[in-house]
């Protein structure tokens, strides 16, 4: 369709033509930065040139409203900087707040947000020191502060209401923060942890003003409230003192919350809202041949793994556990459950980090080695219960073909198919055969989610005390986190990926791929490696074209 | 009659706190929690332990039951464990948009598949009678969904975009200041429930025109038109008003599909929601309600059968 458009080549030549002026914008500026010798000049000048480069094609119309169908919600949405659950809460809070910093679409570095820089202090990674954007305001007109920050993580940590972000900044010294200058916090930790600015650089870690209410929200996004109605829509206007200036470029900006997928997809062709997310694979051609409307297409680092524990039977025992990863016809299975909409995966997460060792060999499907390493076990004919709930798209679906996969290695999998309320009711994390759903994250990070014995969310029960290798694991990761030195850093981790990626509980079979679409009028959305859809919901790129 | 509406009327409260009893126990058999179905993913032990508290769900099954009971009598439904918000507030806007879409579609429905009975049943054996009689049976053979992604592609997406593929209608905004969202949703319920009334009113036209009164009626030379609606209509018409109270019943329910296709913010949806949200006072609220429409429903046929029948309009003197 692309091709058949003339007005969209117009487009790819023109923002060709603007990348080249970029390009060279660059190489001119880092010029200029080597003899001046100067390189903060020179990421300044960089920075403004790849500003320059957008507007340079002459397509944004600034003002205009958007309305954008989200997937699911209901009674229960929230509008809680800290309490984001649903798909259209992520989307608020997205638009509304920011924390100190966070992972942009591309999944490249922190992008700094509240914070204008966030450092190891004295070189040592168990305390931090995170100074606020000069000048930054939040929609009220108050001036952000180290009280702020420090409100905002004493709300986030409250024991009595823990609020999402408590799972993976829990480790926070939280006492012991303290405002050391008028724009800079100190931030200890009870241990050293080198992960700790992605910990904490998550949307549902907001810097919200001392006394926020969510009942009158408050942050620094781009967007500020005008309403708010559970289960069916919130509306925003433009921040005209954002701190990125010249952004946003709407100026209202509405929320639709959609239950089913058919309606999402019939509002968009309809022209009633002007992008979706979550697209379902099977619309994609329709949406593709239809003139006016975009598909955006993804690649990500989420992930829908098959949790096994392995401190229970027969999981305890490490052959059943490779001979079920040696059950999954991987590329069969991205076929049916995703369409072909997604990569194969290796056993391993966290696809862009640094230290992933894509130098392991691919696990494939190989029913006779299987079979003999349940053999080897003892448990030939094995019968298992798999505990599978629609809590992401795919899920049940991959349940079903691993199901299938397995009945050549002899292996019966008896699928017990539960609601939502039933899978993350009192058995939720100590299901021995089951499933989850993570997003894209850096290794540690994700460790500290899951992998570790006082992780929040560790299904397998990896690591825990007196399994397989805990101990060796445990270690290698708190020194990894205490490790400052890149390439050192990624040489621990290694050793610690080799040991999930022969003895763990996951199986990952793929990393699927997010799918969203608008309509051609728009444009500023980027593909989202980080899989927050319609890259990281950040309306505040998005323009109408002129 | 009036010790006979009284005996309907008592009858129709206990049916309302049986109802409310069995929905009670069936969303207290339901596994989980409100907490748990509101934190999902992140629902950590500390974090389900702390909302549980806040919400007062741990208080003992009766003590919750006979509480919201006292409630309900005082006029108080309850607060939404979900929204937070009082139960009254979170579904009056809700209910007047669905009450709106079921009220419109019943009063085009209901004279619209009388008229079409009779209109059938004249010319029983015609081909217009057996074009018509082909497609209500199609058309009752469709679920309501399918009914409405028809008209969705053939008027809002594919074909061409004369109305809005889903309802829109924004908060605060009552249904009937948007018509234009209204009227595809609408349009699917008659559509799904006309068939069932037409039907049924052919068929007892059908008989009615083969008694001997309207031979004798025809042989004394009365026009056509004072045959069918003086004589035939009245007699015939009694089956058509049981089942139009039936299907309006129905549609009081089976609104949630139609809701659904339509993102129609109405009880429909909020229902579902309440269901997976385990939220227990918006579940009961609604179901009470659409118990509530049901026996209103029928008592409300029952004495309008009673009026066009002159036997039993006379029996009680």
């Amino acid at each position: 369709m692309s091709d058949s458009n003339p007005k969209v080549s117009l487009t790819r030549r023109e923002a060709l033509r603007g990348a080249l002026a970029g390009g060279a914008a660059l190489g001119i500026s880092g010029l200029i930065a080597a003899c001046g010798g100067s390189s903060s000049s020179s990421s300044a000048s960089a920075s403004s040139a790849s500003s320059s480069a957008a507007p340079a094609t002459g397509k944004i119309k600034v003002g205009g409203a958007l309305s954008v169908g989200a997937t699911g919600g209901g009674a229960k949405d929230t509008i809680d900087a800290h309490l984001p659950t649903a798909d259209p809460d992520i989307m608020r809070v997205w638009n509304l707040y920011e924390p100190l910093a966070v992972r942009p679409p591309s999944f490249g570095p922190l992008e700094m947000m509240v914070a204008e820089s966030l450092e190891p202090e004295k070189g040592k990674a168990d305390s931090w020191v995170a100074t606020i954007r000069q000048g930054i305001e939040f929609h009220n007109g108050k001036t952000v502060t180290p009280e702020d920050v420090i409100f905002s993580l004493q709300r986030i940590l409250d024991p009595k209401d823990p609020k999402v972000g408590a799972a993976s900044i829990g480790y926070i010294d939280i006492k012991n923060v303290k405002k050391i200058s008028a724009n800079q916090v100190r931030i200890p930790l009870k241990f050293a942890n080198v992960g700790f600015p992605d910990d904490i650089g998550q949307y549902f870690n907001a810097i919200v003003p001392v006394g926020y209410d969510p009942a009158k929200p408050v942050g620094t996004g781009a967007f500020m409230f005008e309403s708010f109605t559970p289960g069916q829509q919130s509306v925003f206007k433009k921040f005209p003192n954002y701190w990125q200036t010249g952004k946003p470029y709407l100026d209202t900006l509405t929320i639709i919350d959609f239950t089913d997928d058919t309606a999402r997809v019939n509002a968009l062709l309809g022209g009633q809202v002007g992008a979706i997310d979550n697209l379902p694979t099977g619309q994609i051609p329709q949406v593709q041949g239809t003139s006016g409307l975009k598909v955006l297409i993804s690649q990500t680092g989420e992930w829908q793994p098959f949790t096994m524990r392995v401190d229970q039977p027969p999981f305890s025992d490490y052959r059943v556990r490779q001979a079920f990863r040696l059950i999954v016809n991987r590329p069969q299975m991205v076929e049916q459950v995703l369409s072909g909409q997604g990569r194969v995966a290796n056993d391993m997460y966290s696809p862009f980090d640094p230290a992933y060792d894509s130098s392991l060999p691919q696990r494939v499907q190989d029913l006779e080695q299987a079979k003999s390493l349940l053999k080897q076990a003892g448990h030939e004919g094995l019968t298992v219960t798999l505990v599978t709930s629609p809590v992401f798209q795919g899920v049940v679906q991959a349940a079903e073909v691993f199901a299938q996969q397995a009945t050549g290695a002899g292996v019966k999998v008896n699928l017990q198919k539960v609601d939502t309320g039933t899978f993350y009711g009192p058995n939720y994390l100590k299901w021995t055969f089951a499933q989850d759903f993570w997003a894209t994250r850096e290794y540690l990070p994700q460790v500290a989610q899951g992998s570790l014995p006082n992780s929040p969310f560790n299904e397998c029960h990896w690591a825990f005390p007196g399994t397989m290798d805990a101990s060796r694991f445990v270690s290698l990761i708190n020194e990894a986190r205490a490790t400052l030195d890149d390439a050192k850093r990624i040489e621990i981790l290694r050793e610690a990926e080799s040991l999930e990626y022969n003895y763990g509980g996951y199986i990952i079979p793929y990393f699927s791929n997010q799918i969203d679409a608008y309509s051609a009028k728009l444009g500023g959305f980027v593909e989202a490696r980080s899989g927050f859809p319609l890259g990281n919901y950040w309306f505040k790129n998005v323009y109408y074209l002129a | 009659m009036a010790t006979f509406l009284l005996k309907r009327l008592a009858f129709g409260l206990l049916t309302l706190l049986l109802v409310s009893i069995v929905v009670f126990a069936a969303t207290q058999a339901l596994p989980g929690n409100a907490a748990i179905a509101i934190l999902g993913r992140n629902a950590t032990p500390a974090r389900v332990a702390a909302l549980t508290r806040q919400l007062h769900l741990n208080r003992p099954v009766v003590a919750q039951y006979t509480s919201w009971l006292g409630g309900v009598v005082t006029g108080n439904l309850g607060i939404s464990a979900a929204t937070q918000q009082p139960v009254t507030q979170y579904i009056g806007g809700r209910l007047a948009n669905s009450g709106f879409l079921v009220l419109v579609s019943a009063a085009v429905a209901i004279p619209l598949s009388i008229l079409l009975g009779v209109w059938m049943a004249v010319r029983r054996d015609r081909p217009a009678d057996h074009t018509m009689s082909v497609l209500t049976l199609g058309l009752a053979a469709l679920p309501e969904f399918v009914i409405g992604i028809a008209l969705v592609l053939l008027l809002a997406t594919n074909l061409s975009h004369v109305l809005p593929a889903v309802s829109l209608i924004p908060p605060g905004e009552h249904a009937w200041n948007v018509p234009r969202e209204v009227i595809l949703p609408a349009a699917t319920l008659v559509l799904a429930v006309t068939p069932y009334i037409s039907r049924i009113m052919r068929a007892s036209m059908v008989e009615v025109l083969e008694s001997d009164y309207v031979t004798m009626a025809r042989l004394k030379g009365l026009s056509d038109r004072t045959v069918i609606w003086r004589h035939a209509v009245p007699n015939a018409i009694v089956p058509a008003i049981q089942v139009s109270a039936l299907q309006l019943a129905y549609m009081a329910g089976g609104v949630v599909v139609v809701e659904y296709v339509f993102s129609y913010p109405g009880i429909g949806a909020a229902l579902v929601d309440g269901v997976g949200n385990r939220d227990i006072p918006v579940v009961q609220a609604l179901a009470l309600i659409i118990a509530a429409v049901y026996v209103v429903v029928n008592l409300l046929a029952d004495i309008v059968t009673i009026l066009v029948t002159p036997r039993l309009r006379t029996a009680g003197r």
